[in-house]
């Protein structure tokens, strides 16, 4: 029961920091990035390669392809988003699972990756007791470390300038530009910030689970489904959504079938958009 | 002063300006009398970059204002109070006025001191400065979006519209504080339908119908033509 807590928060927390930029760039940008979830895997990749080809430890890997997505997301807000934000939505949705195919036909190339699975070892392998529930240490490095990236973010965003224009942006974008803000460097900002946490998570979750070429997509409907979930664009909307949907997978999973378990999650989607159809958080605008 | 040169504004095939001429001296308070879809807000929106123009120019002490960015628009001195305030609602009053002061962000000592001439330019706002901007009422919302613009420090201030759905009380004290403000030496241009209130505080004035100018003159001229009467004073 309490392992499975912990289990439930460990997924929860991969789960908000991967929605968390996902609900910032629509706040931002008011269009739905479907190449997130190639973000995600690029990051789990990155990681993988940083640890075997560089041979460097599993925090320095983490913090590389981290930056190394963040640099991608902000090019790819250059190339694709930036050009395209006066058409309409469908043309950058279109280019974004574009970007999403194009990412995971790439790794899957037997000359870079490949399609077989990778496993990225466990740095701090064994289990810990605490107070007679067994969890594993990269469970608990998890939930500690997604605490502490969300709480930066909180920081940066409510108690910093810079932070503070992500929001003005998201809140009213004319508004933001008459006050001298450059929309264009706010984007991209925001944009890094949305790539280097889903690679930060899917480099916490790797050594759990395989990584795959085709893991984006499965955590891309997950995410969007938080985000609906929260309310798109909002952040305490996708902390509580992803707890939400972590905890009802785990405990759906536990009580009536591990099999179920994503169903039961989708599911609960279902119920709570029939009864709050802006999600949860989003005010009624 | 801010000079305008046979300025052209169109929406695709819709010409929103036709060849403006107008020019604001230093200090003064002109305000610009318009019906609503007269093209005040597409001049306004051209002047601090949001928009831009088909031909023609338009300057700021020599400063292009048609770059296209909105920021050089701002550092170089030219606030907007645009129609409809365009505040940041979640955020909290205060959040909303130093991201006004946001091409002032290397001088926070500055910022602290325009913060204090804000709140006692209008002090209503003191007790609501952790507020959310989106929680108060109509004329507070106009007054944070008036500081916010003073933030920037403008040496021209832009206000569109600024009394729109405003009570009558709130007005005057809007347009009191506008008054002020133009004693420290602020230039303001003012755009208004509501021309009552408006001339009242304003040097001079132009009267825009269908994105042409048709009439410019002092306050007395204007207060006294019969057409301004009849069209916006509802004599
Ligand atoms: N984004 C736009 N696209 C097309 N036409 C517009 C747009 N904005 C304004 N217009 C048109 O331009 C004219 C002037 O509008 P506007 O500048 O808002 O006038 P005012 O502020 O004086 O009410 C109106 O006919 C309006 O319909
Ligand atoms: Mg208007």
């Amino acid at each position: 029961m309490l392992q499975q807590l912990f289990n439930a928060l460990a997924l929860g927390g991969v789960y908000a920091l991967v929605a968390l930029g996902l609900t910032l760039v629509y706040g931002v940008m008011r269009v739905p990035n479907f190449a997130h979830g190639g973000l995600y895997m690029l990051g789990a990749y990155l990681t993988y390669a940083a640890l075997t080809g560089l041979k460097v430890g599993y925090v320095p890997a983490l913090i590389l392809s981290a930056l190394g997505v963040a640099l991608l997301a902000a090019l790819m807000e250059r190339v694709i988003f930036h050009p395209l934000r006066n058409a309409p939505h469908v043309h950058p949705m279109i280019a974004a699972i574009g970007v999403l195919f194009f990412l995971e036909a790439l790794i899957s190339h037997p000359k870079v990756f490949g399609p077989d699975f990778k496993q990225i070892t466990e740095p701090l392998p064994g289990i810990v007791n605490l107070g007679g529930v067994t969890l594993t240490w990269q469970r608990l490095l998890i939930i500690a470390a997604s605490v502490l990236v969300m709480l930066g973010l909180n920081y940066f965003l409510k108690r910093t300038l810079t932070g503070a224009t992500i929001e003005a942006m998201s809140q009213n974008r004319e508004g933001a530009r008459l006050v001298g803000i450059n929309t264009n460097r706010v984007g991209m900002l925001t944009f890094a910030i949305s790539g280097a946490l889903a690679a930060v998570a899917a480099s916490l979750i790797a050594p759990i689970n395989a990584v795959t070429p085709s893991m984006g997509e499965v955590m891309n409907l997950k995410v969007f489904a938080i985000i609906i979930l929260g309310g798109m664009g909002s952040v305490p909307g996708a902390i509580v959504g992803a707890f939400l949907l972590a905890f009802t997978e785990v405990f759906g999973g536990f009580y009536i079938s591990l099999d179920f378990a994503d169903v039961i999650g989708f599911a609960m989607l279902v119920v709570v958009l029939a009864l709050r159809p802006q999600g949860l958080f989003r005010k009624g605008t | 002063m801010l000079e305008i040169r046979d300025l052209t504004v169109r929406y695709g095939a819709f010409t929103a300006l036709h060849a403006l001429n107008l020019s604001v001296q230093r200090g003064e308070i002109v305000v610009l009398l318009g019906a609503n879809g007269a093209g005040k807000s597409t001049l306004f929106r051209t002047l601090s970059g949001l928009q831009r123009p088909a031909g023609g120019s338009a300057t700021w002490n020599g400063t292009s204002l048609t770059t296209g960015r909105p920021e050089l628009n701002v550092a170089s001195g030219v606030a907007q109070c645009p129609e409809g305030r365009l505040l940041f609602p979640e955020l909290s009053v205060e959040k909303n006025l130093r991201l006004g002061a946001f091409v002032h962000r290397r001088d926070p000592a500055g910022t602290a001191r325009e913060l204090e001439r804000a709140y006692d330019l209008f002090p209503a706002l003191i007790e609501k400065r952790h507020a959310p901007a989106g929680s108060l009422s109509g004329g507070q919302q106009q007054m944070v979006a008036i500081a916010r613009a003073l933030m920037a420090r403008p040496q021209l201030l832009l206000l569109d519209e600024p009394s729109l759905g405003l009570a009558p009380l709130v007005v005057e004290q809007v347009f009191s504080a506008v008054q002020r403000v133009n004693e420290t030496g602020v230039t303001v241009l003012l755009a208004e339908q509501n021309a009552f209130a408006a001339l009242s505080i304003a040097h001079r004035g132009y009267v825009l119908e269908g994105g042409r100018l048709t009439l410019e003159g002092t306050q007395q001229d204007l207060m006294t033509d019969d057409r301004v009467r009849s069209a916006y004073l509802g004599v």
